[in-house]
C-alpha cells in the first residue's frame, strides 16, 4: 500500500538521520554521556554511603531490565504475531472472545511480588546503613553542622572551638577528614535546602524546625562537587559548594591554620611597594562559567595552592583594602576574624582566600572572578543579599577599590 | 402527586440504579470529602498541639469548658429537631416541619452566638489572637471552619424554609419573587440582631450596667430585632397552596445530612481540642 | 394519544410553563449563549477539551523555553527568575490545566454515553464545574499580565519558600486562589460523576459490566473527592500566614514546614494516580476494539485500578524520602510503593493478554495505545527505582526524577489521551483523522519524546539536580541536555502536526459513518455525533461489551427496542433540562472573589475597599445571587419526541418557543 510503504521509507530515512544527527553531534563533545563519570555522578562514587546507595539502585535496575526484556520481548511478539497484515484480516472473523485466565494472572501477579522481594531486600538493609554511622564506627565519628542559606552553606566544626568565638566556621567548603565517618547535622537558617555531594552520600533536606543529619565517609582524599538539590528561590541552581577530603595530617594541618585568626600583611623593611595596575575588568555575559581547566586536572592540588600566600602581594594595597572592607560596610555582614569583621548573616571570610570556589561553588577564587564578583555580585547570583546589601547602602566601586578588595581578600589565607 | 401523605416510598428511589436518589448519594459523598477537609485541619491541630513553643499559652487557662459544653449541648439538641424535621415532612407534614426547621435554626444560631462570644473572650480578655501563637492559628482555622459550615448550615435551613412558601409555578411572579428575598433577609437580619443584642447584654451585665441601662443603650437594636420577628411572623401567614410537600423530603433529608455532619464533626473538635486538654 | 405527541414534536411538558416570569431561559443552540449557558454533559466535554488543550499548548511553549534554556551550558535564553516562573507555570499548567481538565473531557462526553446515560446526574453542577475551572485557570495565568509576575515557588509551592517572608508579591496568592478554585471544580465535577455512574447506568449494566474506562472514571473521581481536601487545607492555612498573619509555615512561630509537604502529597500522590488512571482506562477501551477481543482479564483490571487507588493513599511520603523521616517510616513508605508496582503490573499483563491472539488492526489510536503501553512500562521501571529508598537518595530532585515523571505523564497519560482522541473523534465530529497524518505524527512524537526525555535518566544519575536554571559546562552534562533540547523541538514538531491535522480533519476531514471501528462498548451505538439526548431509547444491557453483544444479536435488540420506545413516549417523551446562565454566574463570582483576595494589601494600614476586601465581597454577592438564582430557577426541563430514525428535526425549533 502506498501509505504503508510512504511510512516505512519514512521511518528508514528517519533512522538514518538521527543516527547521523547523533554522530555528528557527539564527535564535537568531550562527554560520552552514558558513561555518567562527572563531578556529581552517582554512579563512580567515592565513599561507603554512595556505594551502598549505588548498590541498591543496580539490583533495582538489573531486577527491572530483565522484567523489561521478558515483558517487552512478549509485547512485541504479540504485537507482530497477531498484527492483521492486511485490511482482509481486519475485517475476518473476530477471534474467539475470551474474557482472561485467572491461573495466568495468579501466577503473574506471584512472580512481581518475587521480583519485588528482590529489592526489598538490599533496600531495607540500606535504609538502616544510610541512615547512621554504623555502631562500631560510632566513636571515630567527626561531627559538622551544615546550614543552609539562600544561596550559599556554612560549616561549623563544634570539636574545633576557638577562644572568645566559639566553633570553627567556614563556608561553602566543607573540609574533611578521609577514611573516617562523618556525621552531619542539617540545618537551615530560611527555606528548604538540600545537602548533597553525589559522590559520597545521596541528599538530605535541611528543613527548619527539624534537626536532620546524614553521614559520609570519603575513601581516600579527594576534591568533591556538592550542590544544593532543593529550589530554594531565584538562585538554586549555583548553591554549590565543595567537599575536600584531606588525610588525618593535612587535615590536622588545615584546622590549626584555619583556627587561627585572619592574616595580616604588613610590608616587609626595605620592600618597595610593586606598583598596582587598575586595567578595568572586561564585561562578562550573562551566567559566564568561572571556573579554568585547573579544578579539572587536579583540583585538590589547585585546592592546596590555595592554602599559600599569593606570589606577588602588595602590602599598601591589601592595607587599603582592609579599611575599604570596614567603611563599604562588607563587615556587617561578613566575618574576619581577628580583623574586627564580625557579621553573620554572609560567609565567614576570616580564611576566605584559601578557599578554591567563590559564591558558593559558582566561580573560581582568583582575582578576575574575585573582582567580577564583588563589582556586580547580582549579575553572577540573580537575587542574592550582598547585591541588594549594594543597593541598600547605595554602594558603587571604583576600579582602585575593587583592586584593593582583591589584594585584601586574596590575601586572607 | 405528591399531595398524598405516605406514597412515596423514602428508602427507594426507583428512577436511579441503585434506589438511593441522587441528592442523598451526592450528598453523601460530599460529606466523604468534607471527613478529609477537616480530618486535615484536626490533625493540623493535634500535630502542633504536640510540639508546643516554650512561651505557648496553656489552653486550660483560656477555654471555658462550661460554656463550650452548654454550646454542644444545644447543638446536639438542633440535630435532634433537623431529625423531626425530615420526619415531619416525609408524612407530608408541612407544618411540622416548619416549626423543626424554625427550632433548628435557633439552636445552630445560639451555636454560632456561643462561638462569636468564646472568640471574643479569647481574644480580648484572655489575649489568644490568630497570630500571637500556634495554639491561637489552629483553634481559630479549625473552630472558626466549623463555625462557617454552621453558618452555611443555618442559610441553607432558612432557605428551605422561605422554600417551603413557594407557590406552585404559575404563583412564581415578581411580586413572589420579592417576597420570597424579603422574607429570607428578614429572617438572617432577625438572627443577627438577637445575637448582638444577647451579646450586648451579657456585655452590659459583666460590666456591671442594670437590664434598664442595656435596653436604653440598645433600644433601636432591639426595635429592629421586633420589627424582624414581626415581618417574619406577617410573611409566614398562609397565602394558598405551596409547590412543596412530600416530594421534597429528599431536599430537606439531604440538608439533614449535611447539618448532621457538622455535628458529628463538633463532637470530634470538643473532644480533640477541648476535652484532650483535661484528660 | 401516541398519534398526537408524535404530531407534535414541539409540545412542551405541561407541568412546566413556556417561559419564565423571573427567569431567563435561554434556548439558543448556536453562539456564544449557548455554550455559556448549556447543560449538555457533551458540550461540556468539548468545552473542557478545547481549555485543555490551549493550556497544553501553553504549557508546551514554556516546555520549550525551559529545553531552549538549558540546551547549552550557561543558557541565556532566559533569566534565572524567568526560569523559575517557567517550570513552576509548566508544571502547574500541565498537570491541573491540561491532562486533567482533558481528562475531565473524556469524562463528561464518553462516560455517560458508556452506561446508557441521557446526561449526568445533576447538568448544572457539571455546568458550574467547566466554568469554576476556567476561572481557576485564567486567576493562575493571570500573574503574566501583572506587575508581580506569575508564580516562582515550584508546582509543589512548597512552604516556607512560598511565605510571605520569601514570596512577598501577589504571584503566589493568584497561584493558591487559582488552586483553590480548580480544587472546587475538580471536587464538584467529581462528584457528580460518582453519582451518575453509580445512578444514572443503564438497566442490565451492572458495576461488572462498566466499560473499564468508567470504571477508571468512578476511582479517579473517589480520589479526587477525598485527595483534594488535603490540598484545599495545605492552601488554606498557606493563605491565612498570608493574608492573615498566622503560623502554620511560620518557622519562628513554631510552624514546621514539613507539615505543608505532608498535606501536600497526601494530595500529591493520588494526583498522580487522578493523571494516570484515566489514561489506563482510556487504553483498555482502545486495545480490545483494535485486537478485537474483550480486554484480558476485566476483573483483575478493574480490581487493580481499585488498590492502586487505594494504595495511591498509603505512599505519598516516598516524594519526601530525603526529609529525614527516620528508618521505619522510610521502610514502611518504601515497601508500600513497592506493592502499588503490583496492580500496575497487572495492568500491563492484561493488555499484552488482550493483544494475544487479537486480530490488531494497526491504526492511529492503537499506535498511541501501544506506545502508551511501551512507554508507561519505561515509567513504570524507574518509579520502582524510587521505590527504593537508599537509591532515591541520589535520585530525589535529580533529572532522574525528571526523566521518570515524564514517562509517566507523557509516555503514559497523555500518549493515552491522545490515543483517546483519535479514537472517540469519529463519534464526537463524524470525521476521522486520515492514518497517514495520524500515524506520522505518532512517530515523530514518539520519536521526540524519547529523545528529549530518555537522556535526562543519565543527567540525573550524573547528578544533575532539577529546576536549576543553568549548569556548568565541565559536569559532563552537555551533551544530554543538547539532546533533549532537540529532541524537544522534535516534540514540538510533533504535536503541531498532531493538532494541526485534527483541526483540519474537525474542518474539513473525511466523513464516517456510525461505529467506525467496529467497537464494543455502548457509545458507539449512536450515530456521530451523537444527539442530545443521547439515547432515544434508553438502551438496556445484557453483557459486558454491550454493543458488541447488540451487534451479535441484532434482532432481540430492535424488538426490545421498540418495545422500550413506545413504553418511553406513553411516559412522556425524553426529558430534557433547561439551560442556565446561573452556574456561570456563581463561577464568576467566586473568580471575582478569588481575585480579591488574591490582591488583598499585606500591608495593615487602614482602609477597606479597593485592594482591601471590597472586590472580594463584590464577588462574594455575585456568587451567591448565582447560587440564589440557580436554586431558585428549580430543576425543570421539557421533553423532546424524536421520531423513528432518532431524528428530532423541529426539537430545536421545540427549544426556541
Amino acid at each position: 500500500m502506498r501509505l504503508s510503504s510512504l511510512l516505512t521509507s519514512t521511518a528508514r530515512w528517519g533512522r538514518a538521520g538521527f543516527a547521523l544527527g547523533a554522530l555528528a553531534l557527539l564527535s564535537g563533545c568531550d562527554y560520552n554521556f552514558w558513561r555518567m563519570d562527572g563531578h556529581q555522578s552517582t554512579i563512580t562514587v567515592a565513599g561507603p554511603v554512595a556505594r551502598s546507595q549505588l548498590e541498591v539502585f543496580y539490583v533495582t535496575c538489573w531486577v527491572t531490565l530483565v522484567i523489561f526484556i521478558l515483558v517487552g520481548g512478549v509485547l512485541a511478539y504479540a504485537t507482530l504475531k497477531f498484527r492483521a497484515k492486511n485490511e482482509a484480516e481486519e475485517k475476518a472473523v473476530p477471534p474467539e472472545q475470551g474474557h482472561g485466565n485467572p491461573l495466568i494472572e495468579l501466577g503473574l501477579i506471584g512472580a512481581s511480588v518475587l521480583a519485588l522481594v528482590i529489592i526489598a531486600i538490599p533496600t531495607l538493609k540500606g535504609i538502616w546503613y544510610t541512615y547512621d554511622v554504623p555502631e562500631d564506627r560510632k566513636a571515630d565519628t567527626y561531627e559538622i553542622t551544615a546550614t543552609g542559606y539562600q544561596w550559599w552553606f556554612k560549616f561549623e566544626y563544634p570539636s574545633e572551638q576557638i577562644a572568645g568565638t566559639g566553633a570553627l566556621t567556614t563556608g561553602n567548603e566543607l573540609v574533611i577528614p578521609a577514611g573516617r565517618p562523618v556525621r552531619i547535622n542539617i540545618r537551615t537558617i530560611d527555606v528548604i535546602h538540600s545537602f548533597w555531594v553525589p559522590k559520597l552520600a545521596g541528599k538530605v533536606d535541611m528543613m527548619p524546625n527539624r534537626a536532620n543529619f546524614l553521614w559520609l565517609q570519603a575513601d581516600e582524599p579527594g576534591y568533591f562537587w556538592g550542590q544544593c538539590a532543593e529550589y530554594c528561590g531565584d538562585s538554586h541552581a549555583v548553591m554549590r559548594f565543595r567537599v575536600i577530603a584531606l588525610s588525618p595530617k593535612d587535615f590536622a594541618d588545615w584546622v590549626a591554620q584555619q583556627t587561627s585568626p585572619a592574616r595580616n600583611v604588613t610590608p616587609k623593611p626595605g620592600e618597595e611597594t610593586p606598583k598596582a595596575q587598575f586595567a578595568s575588568l572586561r564585561t562578562f555575559k550573562q551566567n559566564e562559567t568561572g571556573i579554568t581547566d585547573k579544578y579539572e586536572i587536579a583540583p585538590l592540588e589547585a585546592w592546596k595552592a590555595k592554602q599559600f600566600p599569593e606570589k606577588g602581594e602588595n602590602a599598601a594595597l591589601i592595607a587599603q583594602g582592609k579599611a575599604l572592607f570596614a567603611s563599604k560596610t562588607c563587615a556587617s555582614c561578613h566575618e574576619v576574624r581577628g580583623h574586627g569583621a564580625a557579621g553573620i548573616s554572609g560567609p565567614n571570610l576570616t580564611h576566605i582566600g584559601a578557599r578554591s570556589m567563590l559564591a558558593a561553588g559558582l566561580i573560581e577564587n582568583n582575582a578576575e572572578q574575585l573582582r567580577r564578583w564583588i563589582r556586580d555580585p547580582g549579575s553572577v547570583k540573580p537575587g542574592n543579599k550582598m547585591a541588594k546589601g549594594y543597593l541598600d547602602n547605595n554602594i558603587k566601586l571604583t576600579n582602585e577599590e575593587e583592586v584593593a578588595l582583591v589584594a585584601y581578600l586574596q590575601s586572607l589565607k | 402527586m405528591s399531595s398524598h401523605a405516605g406514597t412515596i416510598d423514602h428508602h427507594h428511589d426507583p428512577s436511579t440504579s441503585t434506589g438511593i436518589p441522587n441528592k442523598k448519594l451526592l450528598m453523601w459523598t460530599f460529606l466523604a470529602s468534607d471527613c478529609m477537609f477537616f480530618g486535615a485541619l484536626i490533625s493540623t491541630h493535634l500535630i502542633y498541639r504536640l510540639h508546643p513553643m516554650p512561651d505557648a499559652p496553656s489552653p486550660k487557662n483560656i477555654f471555658s469548658l462550661e460554656l463550650t459544653s452548654f454550646s454542644t449541648f444545644i447543638l446536639l439538641m438542633s440535630s435532634l429537631m433537623m431529625a423531626l424535621a425530615v420526619t415531619a415532612i416525609q408524612k407530608g407534614n408541612i407544618k411540622s416541619m416548619r416549626w423543626s426547621i424554625l427550632t433548628t435554626i435557633f439552636f445552630g444560631s445560639i451555636f454560632l452566638g456561643c462561638q462569636v462570644y468564646e472568640f471574643q473572650e479569647f481574644v480580648e480578655i484572655k489575649k489568644m489572637t490568630i497570630t500571637n501563637s500556634m495554639l491561637g492559628t489552629t483553634f481559630f482555622t479549625l473552630t472558626g471552619t466549623h463555625g462557617t459550615h454552621v453558618a452555611i448550615g443555618v442559610l441553607w435551613l432558612i432557605l428551605m424554609y422561605v422554600r417551603s412558601f413557594q407557590p406552585p409555578e404559575a404563583g412564581r411572579n415578581a411580586a413572589w419573587f420579592i417576597r420570597h428575598a424579603v422574607h429570607i433577609l428578614v429572617i438572617i437580619g432577625a438572627i443577627l440582631l438577637a445575637i448582638f443584642s444577647t451579646l450586648a447584654l451579657v456585655h452590659t451585665l459583666h460590666t456591671g450596667g442594670s437590664v434598664g441601662a442595656f435596653f436604653g443603650g440598645h433600644f433601636a437594636m432591639l426595635a429592629g430585632l421586633l420589627a424582624c420577628i414581626a415581618a417574619g411572623i406577617f410573611l409566614a401567614r398562609p397565602t394558598g397552596p405551596v409547590n412543596f410537600g412530600e416530594a421534597n423530603a429528599i431536599d430537606v433529608e439531604s440538608m439533614g445530612l449535611y447539618w448532621h455532619f457538622v455535628d458529628i464533626v463538633w463532637i470530634v473538635i470538643f473532644t480533640a481540642v477541648y476535652l484532650l486538654e483535661y484528660l | 394519544m401516541e398519534a398526537i405527541l408524535k404530531s407534535d414534536l414541539h409540545a412542551k411538558d405541561t407541568h412546566a410553563p413556556a417561559k419564565s416570569a423571573i427567569f431567563w431561559r435561554p434556548t439558543a443552540q448556536t453562539g456564544l449563549i449557548s455554550w455559556l449557558t448549556t447543560v449538555d454533559h457533551k458540550k461540556i466535554g468539548f468545552l473542557y477539551g478545547v481549555f485543555a488543550l490551549f493550556f497544553f499548548l501553553v504549557g508546551g511553549f514554556e516546555a520549550l523555553l525551559i529545553r531552549l534554556q538549558l540546551m547549552y551550558p550557561n543558557g541565556t535564553v532566559l533569566t534565572a527568575q524567568q526560569y523559575n516562573t517557567m517550570f513552576t507555570m509548566h508544571g502547574t499548567t500541565m498537570i491541573f490545566l491540561a491532562v486533567m481538565p482533558l481528562s475531565a473531557a473524556f469524562f463528561n462526553f464518553i462516560m455517560p454515553l458508556q452506561i446508557g446515560a441521557r446526561d449526568v446526574a445533576f447538568p448544572r453542577l457539571n455546568a458550574f464545574s467547566l466554568w469554576t475551572f476556567v476561572a481557576g485557570a485564567i486567576v493562575i495565568n493571570l500573574g503574566w499580565f501583572m506587575h508581580d509576575g506569575a508564580p516562582d515557588g515550584g508546582w509543589v509551592g512548597y512552604a516556607p519558600l512560598t511565605s510571605k517572608t520569601f514570596a512577598p508579591d501577589h504571584s503566589i496568592d493568584m497561584w493558591v486562589m487559582g488552586l483553590q478554585l480548580l480544587g472546587v471544580a475538580s471536587i464538584a465535577a467529581s462528584l457528580n460523576f460518582i453519582v451518575t455512574i453509580i445512578n444514572l447506568r443503564a438497566p442490565g449494566m451492572t458495576m461488572m459490566r462498566l466499560p473499564v474506562f468508567t470504571w477508571m472514571t468512578l476511582i479517579t473521581a473517589f480520589l479526587i473527592v477525598l485527595s483534594f481536601p488535603f490540598i484545599t487545607i495545605a492552601l488554606v492555612e498557606l493563605m491565612m500566614d498570608r493574608l492573615f498573619g498566622t503560623s502554620f509555615f511560620e518557622v519562628s512561630n513554631g510552624g514546621m514546614p514539613i507539615l505543608w509537604q505532608h498535606l501536600f502529597w497526601v494530595f500529591g500522590h493520588p494526583e498522580v494516580y487522578i493523571l494516570i488512571l484515566p489514561a489506563m482506562g482510556i487504553v483498555s477501551e482502545i486495545l480490545p476494539t483494535f485486537s478485537r477481543k474483550p480486554l484480558f482479564g476485566y476483573p483483575i483490571v478493574v480490581f487493580s485500578g481499585a488498590s492502586i487507588g487505594f494504595l495511591g493513599f498509603s505512599v505519598w511520603s516516598h516524594h519526601m524520602f530525603t526529609t529525614g523521616m527516620g528508618t521505619m517510616a522510610t521502610a514502611a513508605f518504601s515497601l508500600a510503593t513497592m506493592a502499588i508496582a503490583v496492580p500496575t503490573g497487572v495492568k500491563i499483563f492484561n493488555w499484552i493478554g488482550t493483544l494475544w491472539g487479537g486480530h490488531i488492526s494497526m491504526r492511529t489510536p492503537m499506535m498511541f495505545a501501544l506506545g502508551f503501553v511501551w512507554m508507561f512500562m519505561i515509567g513504570g521501571f524507574s518509579g520502582v527505582m524510587h521505590s527504593a529508598a537508599p537509591a532515591d537518595a541520589q535520585q530525589q530532585d535529580s533529572y532522574f526524577v525528571i526523566a521518570h515523571f515524564h514517562y509517566v505523564l507523557i509516555g503514559g497519560s497523555l500518549f493515552a489521551l491522545l490515543a483517546g482522541i483519535h479514537y472517540w473523534f469519529p463519534l464526537m465530529f463524524g470525521r476521522k483523522v486520515s492514518e497517514f497524518w495520524g500515524k506520522l505524527s505518532f512517530w515523530v512524537i514518539f520519536a521526540g519524546f524519547n529523545i528529549t526525555f530518555f537522556p535526562m535518566h543519565f543527567l540525573g544519575l550524573n547528578g544533575m539536580p532539577r529546576r536549576t536554571f543553568t549548569y556548568d559546562a565541565n559536569l559532563g552534562w552537555n551533551a544530554a541536555n543538547y539532546i533533549a533540547t532537540i529532541g524537544a523541538l522534535i516534540l514540538g514538531v510533533g504535536i503541531f502536526i498532531y493538532f494541526a491535522v485534527m483541526v483540519y480533519t474537525f474542518l474539513k476531514g473525511e466523513k464516517v459513518g456510525k461505529d467506525v471501528w467496529d467497537a464494543r462498548t455502548l457509545e458507539w451505538s449512536l450515530p456521530n455525533p451523537p444527539p442530545e439526548y443521547n439515547y432515544r431509547v434508553i438502551p438496556t444491557v445484557h453483557a459486558r461489551d454491550a454493543y458488541w453483544y447488540n451487534k451479535q444479536h441484532k434482532e432481540e435488540i430492535a424488538q426490545e427496542e421498540a418495545e422500550h420506545a413506545k413504553a418511553e413516549a406513553a411516559h412522556g417523551g425524553i426529558h430534557m433540562p433547561h439551560q442556565s446562565i446561573y452556574p456561570f454566574v456563581a463561577s464568576l463570582g467566586l473568580f471575582i472573589a478569588s481575585i480579591g483576595i488574591a490582591v488583598i494589601d499585606h500591608d495593615p494600614s487602614p482602609g477597606f475597599w479597593g485592594k482591601k476586601i471590597g472586590l472580594s465581597m463584590i464577588g462574594g454577592v455575585v456568587m451567591l445571587a448565582g447560587i440564589y438564582f440557580w436554586a431558585l430557577e428549580g430543576n425543570e426541563g421539557y421533553h423532546l419526541h424524536p421520531d423513528d430514525e432518532g431524528h428530532a428535526p423541529a426539537d430545536k425549533k421545540a427549544a426556541q418557543h
